[in-house]
């Protein structure tokens, strides 16, 4: 067994109840399943879930920086299972770690139920007891989610209501702990969120081309009292606050083709280790504009976050039991060099615009030749927040101006698709980038990236396909292994080749090569082979990886280097 | 150990029920493109099959199929009366993004979005893109995950089946 509890809240007696009886309950709902498969003519309902298992195989090598692997043979598994009978539900989730893969937190090490809930969910009522995942508007007040290639799950433990009195209105409630790997932070959440679809209560609303959705939440979270002293004077302790909430307001209006996204966000007194115990409130504003219409579509969205990272356990760094989500402004890119060095949001301030803009040329048109093409523009830039430090832990902390801070990141993408023949598809991107290391807490001044991507997919006949993909990156940055500032193995121009060959629709073979020919450092070649039938997935891959970020939805996850063997099994059944 | 055992048979004993079909989820909360919130129980053909694709805006896979299927979808239309519905898991970093993305694209897909993973984690997919093929009655009768060049005939192919 995994599970330590920390019994000494007695408090929070409904939730530390429910954990005490953990087993209970996970022997509960095994019975429950057992029951219904015993008896399927009688109950009915049924299984469904996923199943994966990772591996990795590592030795060092020296000019990538891999590290040996002690004990040879890393793997992380996972088994979902849910059983549905009619609007009841319930599931469970094992994991282990055994060790974890490399890259993910030491504290996963072991295995156990790592997750388990039962849910109703009626056609206005839904209620889940157990461990729950949740989202207020754009999360940036709430959001327990996961994402287990970045080893983040921060599900909340206990009970969630959601309920819906009449079509277009939505209540929420809640009352949790978060997942902190094995076990759970300290720190009490509570939230309730209302959303109101104007369109769907005004009659008069919906048959017009106005569409209205209002929304509102509050969270808030309970920690015990620790000495942590002020900064003016360490024999004095901060006086902290115990409660520390949250309130969003939100609005999700559109007209036509326009669509306007509005919300703002305020939080508490909430000093933490994450802003330097500062008493600063917290605040962010999310602002989206869009147009779209068949074959074209532009949007625009800025952001504003001052001081708003939101933990349940004021003492934690670290990616683990944020109770909110701060999404990233930039685009999510895929190609490897666009996304080398990718932006992460700066929790304690940063503000930022994106402008995309798709375009379809069409058929028959002297730029759309036969088949038309696909133009896609982007661009972001993040900027700091114009502060001005006035104190430390146990003060305001500082001041904002209305100006702009340091330049934190930008892009500029510009992608051009276009079926060359009934079998030929091309695209090429071009990109530049600025990047400034502060954002992953580097020293260093800023990079500027010049990134050229052509990617080509050729049906040679009914059963094989190739695909090519070039990458090219040139970088003012240089290598240097004994300068701290320039030791960043992502330094210097950079070329990369790829070959992927699918054979019918199950077996796909690739090989590539990632080489740093000029100012950089190493040789990452790799290949890899694939089988895909029905649901069922099995990769395996051997080869070089750089070390480096990765990051989904703009946070991120260092992955050190590798050399060796990697595979990867799903099922979905 | 002993928690292992019961999980390898909590396994078996899915396997044996899935003799008979899972089917779709009735009850999750998903959204449509203009913000508005429905259950899941909308997604129907009146009888017809229905096709569940699950995406994301970010996911090259994901985008070559369900533009390749586009080109061929009035065809599937006529022949089957099969109907795509395209799930987003975008989630508030690229959800305000579904809508341009989706009519930039010029999908004649159903698209909706699943922001907080409710439907997705409930229809147990790992990776996208991930499809699934429902019959008249929702039930599961097929599913895939991942997408390479071609792999839409197979697709069609368990739709066809089920008009036999």
């Amino acid at each position: 067994m995994h599970f330590k509890f920390e019994n000494k809240i007695l408090y929070h007696s409904v939730i530390d109840n429910l954990m005490k009886r953990k087993k209970v309950l996970a022997l509960t709902l095994f019975a429950a399943m057992a029951a219904a498969a015993q008896g399927q003519g009688l109950l009915g309902g049924h299984v469904t879930g996923n199943v994966q298992l990772d591996g990795q195989m590592s030795s060092a090598d020296s000019t990538i920086g891999a590290q040996d692997v002690p004990e040879k043979l890393l793997l992380n598994a996972r088994a979902d299972i849910l059983y549905t009978n009619g609007d009841f539900s319930a599931g469970l989730r094992f994991e282990m770690y055994q060790n974890p893969l490399l890259g993910f937190d030491a504290r996963y090490k072991g295995q156990g139920l790592a997750n388990y809930f039962v849910a109703y969910n009626g056609e206005r009522l839904s209620v889940t007891a157990g461990n729950f995942y949740e989202q207020f508007g754009s999360g940036m007040i709430l959001r327990a989610y996961e994402d287990r290639y970045l080893g983040l799950d921060n599900s909340l433990f206990g009970l969630n209501v959601q309920y819906r009195p009449v079509d277009g209105v939505t209540l929420k409630a809640l009352a949790g702990k978060q997942r902190i790997f094995w076990e759970y932070g300290d720190g009490l959440v509570r939230g309730v969120d209302a959303e109101v679809n104007l369109g769907s209560l005004v009659k008069a609303i919906g048959e017009s081309k106005f569409r209205a959705t209002l929304g509102a939440g509050f969270v808030s979270k309970y920690e015990d009292d620790e000495a942590v002293p002020a900064a003016a004077n360490p024999e004095m302790r901060l006086n902290l606050p115990l409660n520390v909430g949250a309130a969003s307001f939100r609005a999700d209006l559109g007209y036509g083709n326009w669509s306007l996204q509005a919300e703002y966000v305020r939080k508490g007194q909430d000093p933490s280790a994450m802003n330097g115990y500062i008493y600063r409130p917290g605040e962010a504003l999310l602002l989206g504009l869009t147009y779209s219409q068949r074959g074209f579509s532009a949007s625009l969205q800025a952001k504003r976050i001052d001081n708003m990272g939101f933990k349940s356990v004021r003492s934690q760094s670290g990616e683990m039991l944020y109770i909110n989500y701060l999404p990233a402004i930039t685009k999510n890119h895929t190609y490897a060099f666009l996304s080398m060095y990718p932006y992460a949001t700066q929790v304690n301030g940063e503000q930022g615009v994106q402008a995309d803009v798709m375009y379809k040329i069409k058929k028959g048109t002297l730029l759309g030749g036969k088949y038309g093409t696909d133009v896609h523009l982007n661009s972001s830039v993040v900027m700091g927040l114009d502060t001005t430090v006035t104190g430390g832990a146990g003060t305001e902390g500082y001041d904002v101006a209305g100006g702009l801070g340091q330049t934190l990141y930008g892009d500029v993408s510009v992608e051009v698709a276009k079926k060359l023949s009934k079998n030929v598809k091309a695209t090429v991107t071009y990109a530049y980038q600025v990047f400034n290391p502060v954002v992953e807490n580097e020293p260093g001044s800023l990079h500027h990236n010049n990134i050229a991507v052509a990617d080509v997919s050729w049906k040679v006949n009914k059963k094989h396909s190739l695909r090519f993909e070039a990458e090219w990156m040139g970088s003012d940055s240089h290598y240097d292994a004994n300068d701290p500032e320039h030791n960043d193995r992502r330094a210097g121009d950079w070329v990369m080749g790829l070959v992927e060959w699918n054979i019918g629709t199950h077996w796909f073979i690739s090989a590539s090569d990632q080489y740093a020919y000029n100012d950089g450092t190493g040789n990452y070649p790799s290949v890899a082979v694939g089988y895909t039938r029905g649901a069922t997935r099995l990769q395996v891959g051997y080869g070089k990886q750089r070390e480096g970020l990765l990051c989904i939805g703009g946070v991120c996850r260092t992955v050190p280097a590798s050399n060796g063997l990697t595979f990867s099994l799903t099922t979905s059944f | 150990m002993k928690k292992i055992l019961l999980l390898i048979a909590a396994l078996c004993m899915g396997n044996a029920i899935m003799a008979q079909n899972a089917t779709l989820p009735q009850n999750i909360t998903l959204r449509t493109i203009d913000g508005q919130t429905v259950q899941s129980s909308v997604i129907q053909n009146g009888g017809r099959p229905v096709i569940i694709s699950f995406w994301a805006t970010w996911c090259k896979p994901c985008n070559r199929e369900l533009n390749n299927i586009k080109e061929v979808y009035e065809e599937w239309q006529e022949e089957t009366g099969v109907k795509i519905v395209a799930v987003s898991i975008d989630d508030a970093r690229s959800a305000a993004r579904v809508k341009p993305h989706a009519e930039g694209n010029d999908w004649p897909y159903e698209v909706y979005l699943d922001q907080n993973s409710d439907l997705k984690r409930a229809m147990g997919v790992v990776n996208v893109p991930h499809t699934f093929v429902i019959n008249g009655e929702g039930e599961i009768v097929w599913q895939h995950t991942g997408y390479q060049d071609g792999g839409e005939e197979e697709l069609i192919e368990h739709v066809r089946q089920l008009l036999k």
